[in-house]
């Protein structure tokens, strides 16, 4: 049972690894500010979604609480923080 | 023509006293639990967690008021699915974007015109948008539509805004038979 679990973390964690990479080559890549958010809100997103998903069977169920928590706020604030941005930057361009 | 004016859908009606209260141990209840898995339930700890939790009750009261939500809970695990789902294909959706060798991109600006009053049930329903495929809201215009940013303008994203609202007032409980 540890070894499927074991395989389930490994699988799950390279995944969000691989978003987390593909996330920043789109920061670098994509054209303006407003492109930018989205590969890191939403790639972000998932590649953290993917390792919290991967360390829980690793973890005592307090700890993975506390995981689940952390992904939870990072989505809330990934999802606050980026329209606060998207909004200044359409009112005020991207260097104002 | 401007519904945001003159469409009250899903207004929400001022809170009763019985409902604030009760709003208000839920929240109390939630913050306490927050501490204690913080804090994994260390006994000396309680006294600080109960005046913590009591001072976050009264700081979101005061900035998130109480308001009559009709949650419904089924449709709302539905709902939570479904955003799971769609988060994953916007990832996928900009993952793939971004390592394309020829960066397939259309971005452009898209306005919508919310059912949602503006309130604390649209800015949850541009919350949740900013993690759908595709779409980030960039404020509201001055004729009090929704100004989308899109990474691919020539997809249908109007309609799927649109559906995306219509799923998202029924797990909140935004109809206006709910009130």
């Amino acid at each position: 049972m540890s070894l499927v679990m074991d395989i389930l973390t490994i699988c799950a964690v390279s995944a969000g690894a691989l978003f987390f990479l593909a996330g920043t080559v789109g920061l670098l890549r994509f054209p303006d500010t407003l492109t930018r958010l989205h590969a890191l809100t939403k790639v972000d997103n998932l590649g953290l979604g993917l390792i919290v998903l991967g360390l829980l069977p690793q973890t005592s169920s307090l700890l993975a609480v506390k995981l689940v928590i952390v992904w939870l706020l990072v989505q809330l604030s990934g999802a606050v923080v980026t329209q606060l941005i998207a909004g200044a930057v359409r009112q005020h361009g991207a260097d104002g | 023509m401007n519904s945001a004016e003159t469409g009250n859908i899903g207004e929400a009606s001022p809170a009763r006293w019985s409902d604030v209260i009760g709003g208000a141990v839920i929240r109390a209840i939630g913050f306490f639990c927050f501490w204690l898995a913080l804090t994994r339930g260390d006994p000396g700890d309680l006294g600080p967690g109960l005046i913590a939790a009591a001072a976050a009750t009264w700081a979101s009261l005061k900035l998130l008021p109480a308001e009559q939500w009709g949650f419904r809970p089924i449709k709302f695990a539905g709902f939570a699915l479904h955003f799971f789902h769609q988060s994953i294909v916007a990832g996928v959706d900009v993952a793939l974007r971004a390592l394309h060798p020829r960066l397939p991109l259309q971005p452009g600006f898209v306005t919508y015109q919310a059912q949602l009053p503006p309130g604390t049930k649209r800015n949850t329903f541009c919350a949740i948008m900013s993690l759908m495929p595709g779409t980030l809201p960039c404020g509201t215009s001055g004729d009090g539509s929704l100004a989308i940013h899109c990474l691919d303008v020539t997809q249908p994203v109007v309609e799927q805004l649109s559906m995306e609202e219509t799923l998202c007032m029924g797990a909140l409980g935004s109809a206006k038979s709910d009130a």
